[in-house]
């Protein structure tokens, strides 16, 4: 085997001798999971240490990381960790239907930041941690794209 | 002689695919409407000719009365087909279109009117003798004294409402106040229209709906129920007929219920009278919905009957015939909606491309889908993806077919709640037919959790394909095929570590 740490949907994980890859169709990822009691199809996407493996119509995110890499990962979690200017973005496209800060206020974390509607739903953006407002890109009636940033916390 | 030599179908996506193929089927020429964003989308290729109708915004495209209008007109269509949602039980709309000159595919619309009000459909039912959920039948004011008679926990409702919008659930009276301002916002922004009224709350409670078929002769058919128990916010994620918590007597008192709706107002076209069924088997009216229902396909397996044809039949003065007012069910259907969304954060929407597109075929399946793969998605509208629908000879032998079905699909690119419905098809409690409307709530906390073994299969599978360790699929092949570029990664990641 290999020296490899494995993290599922965030949480430690060990691969299973039970089970066996097979790839039917290796460029688009399309396979089975083979194991003593049968077959289970799965879809394997990704690439590096990022992948995404649909289980029973569930998208899995999988991290496989090497030694070396989780080293790097670990620094980056510490120097994230210090209180340099964080950009909150979009985790979903919609369109901005309300904005609750202004540049200035002091948040906490879960405060709520902004609202945003997709699908007709409305989806409350909070606060992932403690900080200053320091500057409000977007404002109402304004669509976003995944990944937009909305504004950034000190 | 077909109905009609032009239909134009003001839709877009599967509903607006469904309609298209009853028009080839009856050899009318469908025209499709397009937005900027649907540019090349299925509906449109489909069809014989597609007639842009604005920007991607639903309100400037097919939410657009004008736009639309203009575009059956210029288009030569004799008649609209409005599919659901958007503009399909608007009053405006349906005037318009008549107004033009052209026939609208749905009830007349004053009935459109009378219905489209739940307070007024509410008085309307009532009076004709079937019973509706204990409430008000006036619009609510800020005078509360009416609720305690009601009892709580209760529901507040739009009285222009739908999909769950501007619906609130109140526990005590203490949350009146607050709910009712929400409810009355919500309604408001959704509807244009804060009127709000209050039911008591039926819980457990199953929702049951009828499928109604009229002509404009007063011929009416009733083609049996459907439950469509398991929701999300208010809103259907599965279908089935029959209902398994339907007896004979239930039914035929559903099914008087569901005339005697229909008889108190002009009707014909397509409509569903939608009921709550408590745990002793008492049934209370809902709503009527005067338009083709997403469910529709459920019915149609069950019966043999094609709902969208017979609909744009009867729009042309056709007569329901005895094998239509007489149809009887043969079989079980269940539907699952697959849908944007992700069951593992409260179902909200997923948005970005479909890479894999895989859907099941094969027999007693049918998929209605407006995708592709390599289709962005769009966040404007309805995060419905495709309505997977299986018949089998009785209900067990559904259940196992869809969850052949669902083993057969693969979607990539985005989460789908095709895990809820994956887990769903081994709940015992839905196995059994043994669930009510609090079933997500209820069950899906502790169904959403990923095991262990799961856990260490997806570890598996993506630790195989980083280490190009996968076993290739075809029999006697010993290597990753050559020339894939997967494969070529896969091995010079090997080799690295």
């Amino acid at each position: 085997m290999s020296d490899h740490e494995m993290q599922v949907e965030g949480e430690r994980a060990t691969p299973s001798e039970a089970w066996r890859l097979e790839l039917i169709d290796a460029d688009r990822g399309i396979g089975r999971l083979v194991g003593a009691s049968g077959s289970v199809p799965v879809l394997v996407e990704g690439a590096g240490t990022d992948w995404v493996v649909t289980l029973r119509g569930r998208r899995i995110a999988v991290a496989v990381r090497s030694w070396r890499e989780r080293i790097m990962a670990e620094a980056e979690t510490a120097a994230m960790a210090h209180s340099g200017p964080m950009a909150v973005k979009a985790t979903l496209p919609g369109l901005i239907v309300a904005v609750a800060v202004e540049v200035g206020d002091e948040v906490d974390a879960g405060t709520s930041l902004l609202t945003i509607e997709a699908m007709k739903m409305q989806n409350e953006v909070r606060a992932p941690r403690a900080g200053r407002v320091i500057d409000v890109s977007v404002q109402p009636g304004q669509t976003v794209a995944t990944g937009a940033p909305l504004l950034r916390l000190e | 002689m077909p109905p009609f030599r032009r239909l134009l179908i003001a839709n877009r996506g599967e509903i607006a695919i469904r309609v298209i193929r009853a028009c080839r089927e009856l050899g009318i020429a469908p025209i499709a409407v397009h937005s900027d964003a649907d540019v090349g989308a299925l509906h449109m290729r489909l069809a014989d000719s597609s007639q842009r109708i604005g920007p991607p915004s639903p309100r400037e495209s097919y939410l657009s009365i004008e736009a639309i209008v203009d575009a059956a007109v210029r288009s030569g269509a004799e008649a609209v087909h409005p599919g659901y949602g958007f503009l399909s039980e608007n009053v405006e709309f349906a005037r318009a279109v008549e107004a033009a000159g052209l026939v609208f595919v749905g009830p007349p619309p004053a009935t459109l009117e009378s219905l489209g009000n739940k307070l007024a459909a509410r008085s309307a039912a009532a009076a004709a003798g079937v019973p509706i959920v204990p409430g008000t039948t006036v619009a609510m004011t800020d005078d509360l004294t009416d609720l305690v008679e009601i009892g709580f926990p209760l529901m507040l409702k739009a009285a222009a409402g739908g999909g769950g919008r501007g619906m609130r659930r109140v526990e005590t009276a203490g949350e009146v106040a607050d709910a009712l301002a929400a409810a009355r916002r919500e309604a408001a922004s959704a509807f244009g229209d804060g009127t709000v009224y209050a039911e008591r709350l039926i819980a457990p409670a199953r929702h049951v709906e009828v499928q109604l078929l009229g002509d404009k002769h007063g011929r009416l058919a009733i083609l049996g129920e459907r439950d469509c128990s398991v929701q999300r916010r208010h809103q259907k994620l599965v279908e089935e007929s029959p209902s398994p918590a339907v007896d004979e007597p239930t039914r035929s008192a559903l099914f008087d219920s569901a005339r005697g709706v229909a008889g108190a107002v002009d009707f014909h076209s397509a409509a569903t009278v939608e009921f709550l069924l408590d745990s002793r088997g008492n049934h209370y009216f809902l709503e009527m919905n005067t338009r083709l229902q997403v469910e529709h396909g459920v019915t149609e397996l069950v019966t043999g009957l094609d709902l969208v044809a017979w609909q744009i039949r009867v729009a042309g003065g056709e007569r329901l015939p005895e094998t239509v007012v007489g149809a009887t069910s043969r079989g079980h259907a269940i539907e699952v909606r697959l849908y944007a969304e992700d069951p593992y954060r409260d179902f909200q929407p997923t948005a970005g491309r479909i890479t894999t597109w895989q859907m099941p075929s094969g027999p007693g399946i049918r998929v209605d889908a407006g995708i592709e793969a390599d289709t962005d998605l769009q966040p404007e509208y309805d995060p419905l993806l495709a309505k997977l629908m299986v018949l089998a000879e009785d209900r067990p032998s559904a259940i196992d077919r869809l969850r052949r079905a669902l083993d057969e699909t693969l979607v990539g690119g985005l989460q789908t709640d095709a895990g809820f419905l994956r887990w769903l098809v081994d709940d015992p409690a839905f196995v059994r037919g043994d669930y009510d409307t609090g079933l997500i709530a209820e069950r899906w906390s502790v169904g959403r959790q990923l095991t262990s073994e799961e856990a260490s299969m997806a570890a598996t599978a993506a630790l195989a394909a980083r280490l190009g360790t996968a076993a290739p699929g075809a029999p006697l092949a010993v290597d990753v095929p050559e020339g894939s570029a997967w494969g070529r990664a896969a091995r010079h990641e090997a080799l690295r570590e």
